[in-house]
């Protein structure tokens, strides 16, 4: 039996509420306003709150922004979607979660992580079939121009159509896939969320690596390590050594 | 040097109204809306720019041919460009009262995208987003989700203004924002901000840690420390996709203490 907490009523609720947020992300993402709401940091804990735990989104969106925190978008160049993995992951893990009775806990992240983590390369192509739709676009705005039509550059706003429903679809159907992850989260053994539990930590390892290799600069890894030495010093001299 | 018809010296200066301006910036903010790999921001410029020309050319034929100018290629960072943009209005009221040549408003758009697309990538995607996310990164623990609101204020207070400044200016000086922007010493607080992002990431990477030494786990700790120091050099030739998965796998067994 998938744990249902409200119902099915509830969870296309849910699943209409992450469509909405996850889509409008996409559009922050790079086609307007671009106020940094499709962060994994933001996005992950305002889908949370909205999907009822906005701390479980929290834990996941962290080390999400860290890990995608050397992501640039510059000139061509395209970085994987952190906007549509962020998303989705919460929409899958944040209900899971409530469902399972543990809330986001490291081991349903990871969990969470482990199948959806390609979504953020998917996101790329996503990104990319998007482009060539606005070279049509484009070449519809052009001749429109050319016949005389004063109005041929309003046609811009259809290019965050396809991000908008790519992104909502995603996100939706993440809500609806959490009852299966939530299954799968209680039918962990011991030994099991002990493993999920270090492959977290191990998660977070590769995340404050990759947020030390976002700073372009030669001086960061000298920096990083003081900072983290001293970090680890004064905390045991407060703590007391282990 | 244009030469300017004695028609044009009489007649009254066109200029294009506040309100006029605030729905241009407005539609700077949706500039990247239809990017394409061949003309890149070109829709979104000429979008932008629309209600300028509207003001400017009553005829709809002289109105569909700037608008069809604008839909040149184009490209810059998306903040730095309305910059460009308010100097492109101000260039073709220009054009319209025949005291400059189109092609004035394609040179001036042309000349500024790329060093002013360097500059704001620089600064704002490289500088300016990881230090204010590693920042609410860093404070998540003391403010819990007020973390991201200090990530936000951070990043938009210096983002929204700037955007705004930079559009003002450049259509109040059209040429001269070069000058503008410059004295504004952006490329300077760069190196700052990048430091403080490296003592940020430190600092998560030490949180992350000692985590993983709590309770009274010392050599969990000394694993993960030894992870990022790993997956640090590893990255390059990994990618972020692949080190994840390595390292979850390692994580996954070191966890059911498999080894």
């Amino acid at each position: 039996m998938l744990p249902l907490p409200g119902g099915a009523s509830h969870l296309f609720l849910r699943a209409a509420a992450a469509a909405a947020i996850g889509g409008l992300s996409a559009l922050d993402r790079k086609g307007a306003l671009q106020l940094m709401l499709s962060r994994p940091i933001v996005l992950a804990p305002l889908l949370g709150y909205c999907l009822g735990d906005a701390e479980g989104g929290l834990v996941l969106g962290i080390p999400l922004e860290l890990l995608f925190l050397g992501g640039v978008n510059l000139g061509g160049s395209l970085p994987d979607n952190e906007s549509l993995l962020a998303g989705a992951l919460t929409a899958m893990v944040v209900p899971a979660g409530i469902a399972a009775g543990t809330g986001v806990d490291h081991a349903i992240a990871a969990l969470g992580l482990a199948l959806l983590l390609p979504l953020g390369l998917l996101g790329r192509r996503l990104e990319r079939a998007s482009e060539s739709r606005n070279s049509q676009l484009m070449d519809e705005a052009l001749a429109r121009a050319e016949r005389g039509d004063a109005s041929a550059a309003r046609v811009n706003l259809r290019g965050l159509v396809l991000p908008f429903a790519a992104a909502a679809a995603i996100c939706a159907i993440g809500v609806m896939a959490s009852p299966l992850l939530a299954l799968l989260r209680l039918k962990c053994r011991p030994t099991e969320l002990s493993a999920l539990e270090g492959g977290w930590h191990a998660v977070w390892a590769v995340a404050a690596a990759c947020a030390i290799r976002a700073i372009r600069d030669p001086r960061a890894p000298t920096l990083a390590a003081i900072c983290a030495a001293s970090v680890v010093v004064i905390t045991l001299a407060i703590r007391g050594w282990p | 040097m244009a030469v300017i018809p004695a028609a044009a010296m009489n007649a009254p200066a066109r200029r294009v109204s506040r309100a006029t301006l605030a729905r241009v910036f407005w539609r700077s903010l949706f500039l990247q809306a239809a990017w394409n790999p061949r003309g890149m921001q070109n829709l979104g410029f000429a979008d932008a720019i629309a209600p300028a020309l509207e003001e400017l050319y009553p005829d709809p034929a002289e109105r569909a041919k700037a608008t069809a100018r604008h839909l040149e290629f184009f490209n810059c960072h998306p903040y730095l460009a309305a910059a460009i943009l308010g100097g492109a209005v101000r260039l073709e009221e220009r054009v319209a009262q025949g005291e400059a040549t189109p092609q004035a408003v394609s040179s001036f758009k042309s000349a500024l995208g790329p060093p002013f697309a360097a500059l704001g990538d620089g600064f704002f995607w490289l500088a300016l987003r990881p230090a204010a996310a590693l920042a609410a990164a860093a404070t998540e623990p003391l403010l819990g989700l007020g973390c991201v609101f200090v990530f936000l204020a951070l990043y938009n207070t210096v983002h929204i203004a700037a955007r705004i400044w930079l559009f003002s200016v450049g259509y109040v000086r059209a040429e001269g924002v070069v000058e503008s922007v410059a004295r504004a010493h952006m490329a300077s607080g760069t190196p700052l901000l990048k430091a403080c992002g490296a003592a940020l990431a430190g600092a998560l990477a030490a949180r992350g840690v000692l985590a993983a030494g709590e309770p009274m786990r010392p050599y969990h700790a000394l694993l993960v420390a030894s992870m990022i120091v790993i997956a640090w050099g590893t990255l390059p030739r990994l990618g972020a996709t692949r080190a994840v998965y390595l390292a979850l796998l390692l994580g996954l067994a070191l966890g059911a203490r498999l080894f």
